[in-house]
């Protein structure tokens, strides 16, 4: 940006003062328009995307009669009785979905992001034969939908006995995640093999190298991934509502689908307030991760 | 877990022990063949997680995509090609399993629409950032890409609401428009709302691929006398068709698979079904529903994985290389 206030500023030796002054203030002029025209449009477009949440806040302090009945946009009488009835409806509990969406969070990121390290560990440093053809054996696995896995694999849980639990989701992710296994072989490429050398010198295993010098020297990059993952699980609703039916299993969103279904009246502030509740973990991390959000996007999709 | 330490133990002792008068390639090739064996079992996991929920489960599906199945008896019955002779046949008649198909499909592509307008407007909104060069620039990103990790099922929650006869959009036009009774109006519905969410997306990546752009280009250009915004459209725009070029196809792959603006936003309204809405849904439909939906989801497999080789091949970016 700075680099290119520079060449404008950039004196031209042809051009005679007078015109070069007049030129300086055109161009002064065309850019603090450029400026204001620049903020009036990212504001408005700004205020359309953020817009929902305000409203889904504000509606949720809403009464149900209003909120189904007529337009306001402050509420006109602020009650908290969507919330309140979050916390008591037995069909809505969502001390239980949180409980069960934090069972899937943690047992999966633990345990996956583990083997998804060691699997990245293997393919960077170790000499594996065939790694060319393992790695894309791997990520071929990228490119199948899940529409074509869940049909099977439903029947194969309940076959299991295991469909209504939270089995069918967090045993697959024991088994890693492939785009952090790609992910995470690219970054510890980078890795100067000399450590490991030096440490295999000094007699410690394979498994200690990647313990004790890989893990603590990739844990940011590691960290990275966890929190994507983290927010995808989080978010995730298409196979948890699949495979989860009684009130007591659901993820926390699948009980807001659910509310969802119940479809409007006295059911709409509570969908709000639901909403609003079940994002706030979300907000928070991205808001205070942000920077890392952007640029960690921003690297993904030019560099891959 | 143990597997590994103990052979890790066992291939430390080799490393350790003092080289015993051998020939010299016999012992080389040990302990790589160890290394091999131990690189193997790092890997192993993640190996057989892809045997057992991916291949294995494609399979499956392919077989069941030519059987009729007695969900309560457990019973299968080899049925040929009839479950792709239906998806494929009656598509005039209404209530056939051919009409309903085809009319996910058509739902599908139709709402694959909110991509290139997504597109467009991120494009337009990183330009000017990158034009305007205004401060605060940050603070439009993060604020764009909220959208993007905010929970599908809650976003759609609140885009009903603001989209109901009596929500904000027909309050501010003064219109009475029912977005959910009309099978036309609620697809636009969803295109209007996922056109405004993913522009944030674009926008991120567009901006990025700016930053990409050599600067030489730009210094090569300004002393030939081009404008900051002549040089927008002459350099930056062909620059970044790489980036618009690997949106399009993740969002390609991913709309095809669209479930949630189905499910939650349309409240599983027939006029806004998607393909995997379809499958789905057709999956408990009598004994021929299993295989009807089998079949559709091979179908839809085989459409993404030639997307995803054209996305392999035209761009080397998720290219392997040694």
């Amino acid at each position: 940006m700075e680099n290119q206030d520079m060449l404008l500023n950039m004196p031209e030796p042809e051009s005679g003062k007078t015109e070069k002054e007049k030129k300086d203030i055109k161009q002064k002029a065309l850019r603090i328009g450029l400026r204001v025209f620049t903020y009036l449009i990212m504001s408005v477009g700004a205020f359309i995307l953020v817009f929902p949440y305000l409203w889904m806040i504000l509606s949720s302090f809403k009464g149900a009669d209003e909120a189904a009945l007529e337009f306001t946009f402050f509420p006109r009488r602020w009650s908290t009785e969507a919330y309140t009835q979050l916390f008591t409806d037995p069909n809505f509990p969502i001390f239980r979905g949180l409980l069960n969406t934090v069972i899937i969070e943690v047992s999966v990121i633990f345990i996956g992001t583990f083997v998804s390290a060691m699997a990245a560990f293997s393919f960077a440093k170790l000499k594996l034969r065939f790694k060319t053809f393992w790695l894309l054996f791997l990520m071929s696995g990228m490119m199948v939908p899940y529409a074509a896995l869940m049909l099977p694999q439903y029947r194969a849980f309940e076959a299991l006995g295991m469909t209504d639990t939270l089995w069918p989701l967090i045993l697959p992710g024991f088994f890693g995640n492939v785009s952090m296994i790609f992910f995470l072989t690219q970054y510890m490429r980078g890795i100067p093999n000399a450590y490991f050398e030096a440490a295999r010198i000094d007699g410690a295993n394979h498994f200690t190298c990647f313990v004790v010098i890989m893990f603590p020297l990739v844990y940011t990059a590691i960290a990275a991934q966890v929190i994507f993952w983290f927010v995808g699980i989080w978010n995730d609703y298409f196979a948890p509502s699949i495979y989860l039916s009684s009130p007591e299993t659901k993820t926390l969103q699948v009980l807001l689908g659910g509310l969802n279904e119940q479809g409007s009246g006295v059911y709409l502030p509570m969908s709000l307030a639901g909403s609003f509740l079940a994002s706030i973990p979300m907000l928070v991390i991205y808001i205070t991760c942000q920077k890392f959000f952007i640029e960690s996007l921003a690297i993904s999709g030019v560099k891959g | 877990m143990n597997d590994v330490e103990i052979t890790a133990a066992e291939e430390e002792r080799v490393a350790v022990i003092p080289p015993k008068p051998q020939p010299k390639k016999r012992k080389v090739s040990k302990i790589e063949r160890r290394e091999n064996l131990i690189a193997f079992l790092f890997i192993a996991l993640p190996v057989a997680g892809f045997i057992i929920f991916t291949a294995i489960s494609m399979v499956f599906t392919f077989v069941f995509s030519f059987q009729d199945y007695w969900s309560r008896r457990g019973v299968s019955e080899f049925v040929g090609f009839k479950h792709y002779i239906n998806l494929f046949s009656g598509m005039g008649t209404p209530g056939e399993v051919g009409n309903q198909y085809l009319k996910s499909i058509g739902n599908t592509l139709f709402l694959l629409l909110s991509m290139p307008i997504s597109l467009f407007l991120g494009l337009v909104v990183a330009g000017l950032l990158r034009l305007g060069d205004i401060k605060g620039s940050k603070v439009y990103q993060v604020l764009y890409y909220l959208p993007a990790v905010s929970s599908a099922v809650a976003l759609n929650i609140v885009w009903r609401y603001i989209f109901r006869s009596d929500g904000v959009l027909n309050y501010i036009f003064g219109t009475e428009t029912a977005w959910f009774a009309d099978p036309m109006l609620v697809k636009c519905a969803i295109i209007i709302k996922n056109s405004l969410n993913g522009m944030g997306h674009a926008m991120i990546l567009f901006l990025a691929g700016m930053l990409n752009v050599p600067k030489d280009l730009y210094e090569a250009s300004s002393l030939d006398g081009a404008s900051k915004v002549r040089q927008f459209f002459s350099i930056t725009i062909p620059m970044i068709t790489p980036v618009a070029f690997y949106l399009l196809i993740t969002g390609l792959i991913g709309g095809l698979q669209s479930f949630a603006d189905s499910q939650v936003f349309a409240n599983n309204y027939s006029g806004a079904q998607t393909i995997v809405h379809f499958i789905w849904a057709k999956r408990t439909d009598g004994v021929s529903g299993y295989g009807i939906a089998s079949a559709a989801s091979i179908l839809l497999s085989i459409c993404i994985m030639i997307i995803t080789l054209i996305q392999f091949k035209l761009s080397n970016k998720w290219v392997y290389e040694e």
